[in-house]
């Protein structure tokens, strides 16, 4: 734990703080969409006094930086900074990285990651000017810079949550750029001129870039096939990717991709990113929990948007699963909220892919998915204006989706048009849904019997005959899917998805239900060990 | 993803593989590959996503004629979900132009087996034709889609039903009927029973895996 008092204080004190003069006071732009951030942007009033605790707390990180100290590392990145960042800077940004320089013998490695530190704390708790965004992006290139291009491998450790954060926070700042990028209405001049004037900022190709290379110089996927295939892990790994830093930054960059191309639209492509990656307990991404929670949304919510229903539903449940079991670990975590409202929206998205392809689900968390959705479940299930309960749901659980290209600012024209990625996606999902909304109510009634007329079942449901035959093509159709057996995400058979299927003879439909036959084998198993456990109360009293 | 390319050559499959697929200089690579798939009656979708893709990044290099191209191969492999994956890399003024819109309402309709009204808005327009006009067999291609939803779905369907899904008469569908081993018999067309379109009852009984078993396991040693 971190200690307020360390032998450095003298050390720290000696260090004279007149800054007055160092510190542009540029106006306070506040690009006023981004709902990150409820107090805008408060640069520090001049010449403030840091406090003697912050100053000790950086002398003392700095030293645990120097010294790859990964244990300390990890409760001064988790606990301490975030336990100060509430008592000191939870209305304004921490110091900038010139104030502290000094106490750090003006060391660049230690500023960069603080500089990283201090913008994503003013992208967390405050709202980021475009100057920001732009000053962050530029501390990204020189951290990245300094890992990549180096002539031997950094020595530099970080605890893999750090790693994880560094790689999600700079995907999260170029996806709200993105967002921001778009929205030019009152913006001033000054800003547009930003803009336009430097469009390599936050662009695609750089962020994808950054991505690849960390990828390429961990030699990550040439490890993970080793570990899949066997062979020569240090031969595989190569200099740099037989470092912990290297090996982990290649690795959380392959599921950064994952969600990067999700963002983008590009569904097969984000799930091709996982090719080397096989989704079991013992995956590298499981250490990190954020890291597991993020890797199994993107994947399922990619699965939702190729229609592979049941793909979906099998990794929303898994790591839903996975969640539940392991709560008293994160609730005390930094990020707990983040996981929670993640673990929200995969709830969401569950419950819309068990309306489009109804499955038994594990019995918890079915039950916690009644308590959530339970509503929207049932209205989706019934078909009564299932479409925008649909709506509601895809918008708040889709990723905030961006359009790669900023608006092209030589054309007055196509700056009124707003661009806006989320209705793109929006309307095309939900017209595919549009198109199997009759299937619950047909499918209800096709339960009741074994064998019915066309004409019957028309009459029943108020349609003509030759609508209700588009109707059973269209459900047979949807009950077959692609699914995933073994290999790689993206392959997969196409297999009956659904309990109920039927044939039609002219014009009769012949309808049979698959029916689970009694688990005994688990009735036992569970009794077995409950009886064992009353055994095991006996015993103990005696 | 339905069909897979099988014969896919090497080139494309190192180009959307790698990092070169971010190359836009290899944009007329995959542009020439879509040609060889319209012309031969083949399908790629991954290597046309990576076109979309290098649109998306590029839009100055954007060929519309190539986008139609792509979503009309899409069109043929209804009932995968491959049309809409397209629709989403491109961007919404792209999908409110004319001849997409066109292409997307024959998707629909495909999408939904109105296949009877399919064919009745492909043929009442010249323009439908024009768009698909370079893609080869493409009318074939859909009738198999037809085809391969009939044989899931029926072990009966009376012929005049059939001839409308399929937009045939007479000899052609005579022709049509024995090329895809089904039999016509008088005014009912009989189709062999596959493992679509059997409907049986199956029970699915419970499969206990050994790791299920080791904690019983480990309580019978303690004894």
């Amino acid at each position: 734990m971190y200690h307020d008092n360390y032998e450095e204080d003298d050390l720290a004190a000696e260090v004279e703080l007149v800054t007055s003069a160092q510190y542009p006071q540029d106006a306070d732009v506040d690009d006023g969409f981004d709902s990150e951030g409820v107090v805008s942007s408060q640069k520090q009033p001049i010449a403030v006094e840091i406090p003697d605790t912050i100053k000790n707390f950086i002398t003392y990180f700095h030293r645990n930086v120097l010294e790859n100290n990964i244990y300390e590392l990890h409760t001064l990145y988790e606990v301490t900074f975030n336990k100060l960042t509430d008592r000191f800077y939870a209305k304004q940004p921490w110091p900038e990285a010139e104030l502290i320089s000094p106490l750090v013998d003006d060391d660049q490695v230690f500023l960069t990651l603080y500089r990283e530190l201090y913008y994503r704390h003013i992208y967390a708790r405050l709202s980021p000017s475009i100057q920001d965004r732009f000053h962050s992006y530029e501390n990204y290139c020189d951290l990245f810079n300094y890992i990549l291009n180096s002539d031997f491998p950094v020595n530099l450790e970080l605890p893999n949550q750090w790693l994880w954060d560094i790689i999600d926070e700079f995907i999260y700042q170029f996806q709200s750029f993105c967002n921001c990028r778009n929205r030019i209405k009152n913006r001033s001049e000054e800003e547009i001129a930003l803009l336009r004037d430097n469009p390599q900022i936050w662009s695609c190709y750089s962020v994808l870039n950054v991505l690849y290379s960390l990828i390429q110089k961990s030699r990550i996927n040439e490890q993970l096939l080793v570990n899949k295939n066997g062979g020569d892990m240090l031969e595989a790994a190569g200099e740099y990717g037989s470092r912990p830093l290297y090996k982990m930054l290649g690795y959380f960059s392959i599921i950064g991709l994952l969600r990067v191309h999700c963002l983008l639209g590009d569904y097969t492509l984000a799930l091709k990113m996982m090719d080397n990656i096989e989704l079991n307990k013992k995956a590298l991404f499981s250490r990190v929990i954020p890291c597991h929670v993020t890797t199994y949304y993107y994947v399922g919510f990619s699965y939702l948007m190729m229609r592979r229903y049941a793909d979906a539903i099998r990794a929303f449940s898994t790591v839903l699963t996975f969640i539940q079991r392991t709560k008293q670990y994160h609730t005390r975590s930094y990020q707990f909220d983040q996981i929670a409202k993640k673990c929200d929206q995969m709830y969401a998205l569950l419950a819309m892919c068990i309306a489009l392809c109804p499955t038994r689900l594990d019995e918890n968390i079915h039950n916690h998915l009644r308590e959530k959705y339970g509503d929207q479940l049932a209205k989706m299930q019934k078909g009564e204006d299932s479409i925008s309960v649909y709506e509601d749901l895809f918008q708040y659980a889709c990723p905030k989706f961006i359009s790669p290209n900023g608006p092209n600012f030589d054309d007055p024209a196509s700056l009124s048009q707003v661009n806006e990625p989320y209705q793109h996606h929006a309307k095309i999902f939900l017209s595919d849904i549009h198109n199997q909304t009759m299937i619950p109510t047909l499918r209800s009634f096709l339960k009741l019997y074994t064998t019915m007329s066309i004409d019957k079942l028309a009459a029943f449901l108020e349609m003509d005959a030759d609508e209700l035959r588009t109707q059973l093509l269209m459900f047979k159709q949807r009950s077959r899917q692609q699914k995933w057996i073994t290999g790689n995400l993206l392959e997969g058979d196409i297999v009956s998805t659904s309990d109920l299927d039927f044939c039609i003879k002219q014009d009769m439909i012949h309808i049979a239900e698959s029916k689970v036959g009694r688990r005994y084998g688990d009735w036992f198993l569970r009794n077995i060990t409950r009886f064992q456990d009353v055994i095991a109360t006996l015993e103990h009293k005696n | 993803m339905a069909q897979l390319a099988m014969n896919r050559p090497e080139v494309i499959q190192s180009l959307i593989d790698g990092v070169d697929r971010y190359n836009p200089d290899n944009i007329s690579i995959l542009e020439e590959y879509l040609a060889t798939q319209c012309q031969n009656e083949e399908y790629d979708l991954m290597a046309n996503l990576a076109a979309l893709k290098l649109y998306q990044f590029n839009p100055h290099l954007t060929n519309d004629r190539v986008i139609i191209n792509i979503l009309a191969k899409a069109l043929t492999a209804v009932p995968a979900p491959d049309f809409n994956l397209c629709l989403y890399l491109l961007t919404e003024p792209m999908i409110i132009d004319e001849s997409i819109k066109q292409l997307t309402a024959l998707h629909q309709l495909l999408e939904q087996s109105r296949y009877a009204k399919f064919w009745e808005t492909y043929k009442s327009d010249s323009a439908y034709e024009q768009l698909v006009s370079e893609v080869r067999g493409f009318s074939r291609a859909i009738r198999s889609i037809v085809a391969r939803v009939v044989s899931m779905t029926h072990q009966q369907i009376a012929s005049s039903l059939l001839e409308s899904y399929l937009d045939l008469s007479g000899d052609d569908f005579a022709a049509f009927v024995k090329e895809q081993n089904w039999e016509l018999k008088g005014a009912i067309v009989q189709i062999p029973v596959n493992k679509d379109n059997e409907a049986k009852t199956v029970v699915i009984r419970e499969n206990i895996k050994f790791e299920q078993l080791t904690k019983v396991i480990g309580y019978s040693n303690e004894m």
